[in-house]
């Protein structure tokens, strides 16, 4: 073989170019075969970004117990060996310098005082106060079980949310733990739920290089999903024919490089979806065969309020909103609707004329028209994607229903290419908070805690006595601030999430809470953010490969990694902790009487006995830790196995598996997903599901059967006649510029992590609010200025941006919530979708002024 | 010094315009272009930082759809010469 030389530096130039041509496809002309890394001592292992719901796969370099290096996995399909810039330096967010170390507690004259200093303290001293807290609480009258509150995340592992949700609902017996994924993704399960029956896209990621037109309804996917933006670039330039089209109230990155962007008033994405259904019905493209076969129609109640607080006036006057009314019974139900015809329905929509969604939304005619041309056209297969426009509403779950309407008239659903699909923003929003079921109404695989025979399912599956899950769905993330406020809630546990940046109407509602001296608040954190600083008891934690983990990503797949390294200090990964912390209560002391009466061999357990130790999750040994890793390096175990003396992830997971099996929610095997790049459920008889509910592609739906939305009891999906309606706030005489936040690129979400890594903080340090020249111009202002942007509720003050990536219309404002010194969210309304519960974080009125 | 190379997407009916731009700037050389367009660059420099401005100015740039990292790699002794078996 003849033997060339090089320097290194051009060895490394080849090896970067073929891996890159490999990724595009490409044949370049290289002189010299990438050599296979290793030999420098580091040891490489699969795992998945920490960051965004795109899930991509990532190879992680360790050495000497550190992580040194990661690289996008080229094997892993979902992002074929790319990275965007966050996912580059994920090697380092595990060593900012302010790194958690010890359990941190207020204290005065040696006793806890909500107002003392932070003083370190042990874990057992820890888990002593809040086991005094959580008893005290479960004993107040004004209090109760409901009172004890968790507020996880979607960036929780899977089987740290399972853990989590049994602790909570057949532990506690409370319902009140609700997710940060209310604030990101209930409307799209709402909107799920209420066409389909049942949760999560139908489609996969493999639509995109199947589809001919790209729809983004409220999605900066340049920004915020950059690998699928890359891949529906890659679409675009290698298959002539496919078109982009973005819909967002201001110019931003996705939209400048699109086909047909369309800037609309906020709000007015309701009408113009109304008037592209209209579109279809009046120009003969309803796929009438689909709609006879797979579709029913139901009209929506429309008095449903806006998830304010229960006397705020708007909510007076709303007939279905739920709220109790002067007889202390729900007022309606604002997920009621009535069954209708199609003609009803066809006759609902035609007040949607392109006049009337042009005089709504402002968005010229021409546009509006091409958008809806590529649903109509029955040779065009469009993938519809959204994420946080859609869903941060106050009418967000009508808004998903609404997209749905129109995929299932033309019948453009599971089927590669023709896709609406619902994009998730955290990296286990679907995998944990969703299919967990770790929301204040929910169980796992889609189950209800208000349905009796749900319960019963999760109770034998939990081997807990019947009665023990309560009926009453708890308190919901917005809910949970309010109840803080209000003395309601005791305890209150956060973990992987930032609420208090992260969370809207800051100053009235969150803060006020956190402080009210009837509540005892803990949050398990990495870094000092907000909440911490906030916090009465800060737990120190482990973090990403610091512990095994696996998350479930927006396209169904769920990704699993080992444990690379150990956390610093005496952080412990949250699973250890509520596992460690059911071991101080004992069933007398947080179940009723009642319910140890009926069942007495449950007498004298702890939680830990009963929900842990319970024959299920710890049936796997300890060195089946090291037999189902073999493959991957010898002699595997970690953290939380050598403390419980089992496999406690694997107990979890297979007993967690019971719930979806045979539901079409099917999970894979355990040991299955330590050895590919991940499953897309459902997985029957170890093989993945791409396109649910057609005939071919999914194993429910038997030969014959052609399409069946089996989530629902008649197999049919729903289309809902839903009407345009008015924000609660408005641009008015003085708040006379519409707010919106959102993320830039740099950042993920509250910049706890990403500010941390010096390249990524010197990238985009502090937050700017976008704003017109001409507006700016109005108020003095002048580019690089300093300013105040205040709503009723608050106001910041931060640098005037009249250029760059964001092209502001005239009349509205974008201002990022990554930063902690501009907390936003001060100035947001906690108005939520009555539905799902999401607040609005799009829409609203704001004034602006030059310091 | 730090060697990346980048996968940059141009809109379609900028393929030329792109190339020429990205020739201009510091530090990187486009290694490679599809026919269809897709544009394979490399970066050098000192370092991280250095790297992700440059990485910042190419997602930024006019007519750039998007820009992917592939591969990166860390090199303290680039100009050590090697035998490489060909």
């Amino acid at each position: 073989m003849p033997v060339i030389k090089l320097t290194r530096r051009d060895f490394i130039k080849s090896n970067a170019v073929s891996a890159a041509a490999t990724t595009a496809g490409m044949a370049v002309p290289v002189t010299v075969m990438a050599q296979a890394r290793g030999g420098d001592g580091v040891r490489w292992d699969k795992g998945v970004c920490r960051y965004c719901g795109t899930g991509c796969g990532v190879l992680v370099g360790t050495k000497e117990g550190r992580i040194v290096a990661t690289q996008g996995d080229p094997d892993c399909p979902v992002n074929s060996g790319l990275n965007c810039v966050k996912g580059y330096f994920l090697a380092k967010i595990q060593y900012g310098k302010d790194r958690l170390m010890k359990p941190l507690l207020r204290m005065k004259d040696g006793k806890f005082d909500k107002n003392g200093e932070f003083t370190s303290i042990s874990w057992d001293q820890a888990f002593d106060i809040m086991a005094e807290k959580v008893k005290a609480t479960l004993k107040n009258p004004d209090q109760g079980p409901f009172g004890v509150s968790m507020f996880g995340s979607g960036q929780w592992t899977i089987w740290e949310g399972y853990a989590a949700n049994k602790l909570m609902k057949a532990g506690f017996r409370s319902n009140s733990i609700d997710p940060n994924a209310r604030h990101c993704m209930a409307s799209a399960v709402f909107g799920f739920i209420r066409t389909f029956g049942a949760d999560e896209p139908m489609g996969v990621y493999d639509d995109i290089e199947h589809a001919d037109a790209f729809a983004l309804w409220g999605s900066n996917m340049a920004e915020m999903h950059p690998i699928l933006w890359s891949r529906i670039t890659n679409r675009r330039l290698t298959a002539k024919h496919v078109k982009i089209h973005v819909l967002s109230t201001f110019g931003h990155r996705s939209c400048e490089l699109a086909d047909n962007e369309i800037i609309f008033n906020p709000q007015s994405d309701l009408a113009i979806a109304n008037y592209i259904c209209n579109y279809i019905i009046q120009n003969n493209a309803v796929n009438k065969d689909f709609v006879g076969k797979h579709v029913t129609f139901q009209k929506g109640v429309t008095d449903i309020g806006y998830g304010l607080r229960p006397n705020h006036p708007l909510e007076q006057v709303a007939g279905n909103n739920g709220y109790p009314g002067p007889d202390g019974k729900p007022k309606g139900n604002p997920m009621a609707s009535t069954p209708i015809s199609f003609d009803e329905f066809a006759r609902f929509v035609s007040e949607y004329t392109l006049d009337k969604a042009h005089e709504i939304s402002g968005v010229p005619k021409d546009r509006l028209e091409a958008l809806a041309k590529i649903y109509a056209d029955p040779k065009t297969k469009v993938m519809s994607t959204w994420t946080m426009g859609m869903n941060q509403h106050t009418r967000g779950t009508w808004i998903n229903n609404m997209l749905y309407n129109i995929h299932l008239l033309v019948g453009k659903i599971s089927e590669p290419g023709n896709s609406p699909f619902s994009l998730t923003g955290q990296p286990s929003a679907c995998g944990t908070a969703r299919e967990v079921g770790t929301f204040a109404h929910r169980l796992p695989a889609d189950l209800l805690v208000a349905n009796p025979q749900h319960r019963e399912v999760a109770e034998k599956i939990w081997k807990v006595p019947a009665g023990t899950i309560s009926d009453r769905v708890g308190y919901h993330a917005v809910l949970q601030s309010r109840m803080l406020k209000d003395g309601k809630i005791g305890f209150y546990w956060t973990s992987t999430t930032n609420n208090m940046q992260a969370g809207p109407n800051v100053n009235q509602e969150i803060y006020p809470g956190w402080r009210n001296p009837k509540a005892f608040v803990v949050v398990s954190e990495v870094y000092p953010t907000v909440s911490a600083m906030s916090a009465d008891l800060i737990l120190p934690c482990a973090m990403w490969m610091e512990k095994e983990g696996a998350f479930g990503n927006a396209e169904r797949r769920g990704q699993f990694w080992r444990q690379q390294v150990k956390a610093p200090g005496e952080g412990r990964s949250d699973l250890w902790q509520y596992m460690e912390f059911s071991k101080r209560f004992k069933t007398e002391e947080v179940w009723p009487a009642e319910l140890l009466d009926k069942n007495p061999q449950y007498r004298g357990k702890t939680l830990y006995d009963v929900l842990y130790a319970n024959g299920q999750v710890n049936m796997f040994p300890k060195e089946e830790a090291a037999k189902v890793n073999a493959h991957a390096w010898a002699g595997y175990t970690n953290d939380e196995t050598e403390a419980f003396g089992y496999y406690v992830q694997k107990g979890l997971f297979e007993e967690y598996r019971n719930f979806g099996k045979g539901k079409g929610k099917d999970l894979g095997e355990f040991d299955h997903y330590h050895r590919v790049r991940g499953l897309r459920w459902p997985v029957v008889n170890g093989k993945e599901t791409l396109w649910r509910y057609r005939e071919g592609y999914d194993p429910y739906v038997k030969p014959g059967e052609g399409i069946k939305f089996y989530g629902k009891p008649d197999g049919k999906a729903t289309v809902f006649a839903l009407p345009y309606q008015d924000p609660p706030e408005k641009p008015d005489g003085e708040y006379n510029l519409w707010l919106c936040t959102g993320r830039v690129l740099e950042h993920w979400h509250t910049g706890s992590m990403t500010r941390r890594v010096p390249e990524l903080y010197k990238s985009f340090p502090d937050a700017v609010i976008w704003i017109h020249p001409k507006d700016a111009e109005k108020r003095g202002i002048k580019r690089n200025d300093i300013v105040k942007v205040a709503t009723r509720r608050g106001e910041i003050e931060l640098r005037a941006e009249t250029k760059g990536r964001n092209k502001m219309p005239e009349g509205l404002v974008f201002v990022p919530f990554f930063d902690e010194h501009r907390l936003v969210n001060k100035l947001i309304l906690d108005a939520t979708c009555p539905i799902s519960k999401e607040t609005d974080f799009k829409k609203n009125a704001c004034k602006v002024w030059k310091v | 010094m730090n060697i990346s190379s980048v996968i940059v997407i141009p809109r379609p009916d900028l393929v030329e315009q792109v190339v020429s731009r990205l020739g201009v700037l510091e530090c990187i050389e486009v290694a490679a272009v599809s026919p269809e367009g897709k544009i394979i660059v490399l970066i050098e420099t000192e370092g991280d930082r250095e790297t992700v401005q440059i990485y910042e100015e190419i997602s930024l740039m006019d007519g750039v759809m998007s820009a992917s990292m592939v591969y990166h790699q860390k090199e303290d002794e680039p100009d050590v010469e090697l035998s490489v078996e060909a």
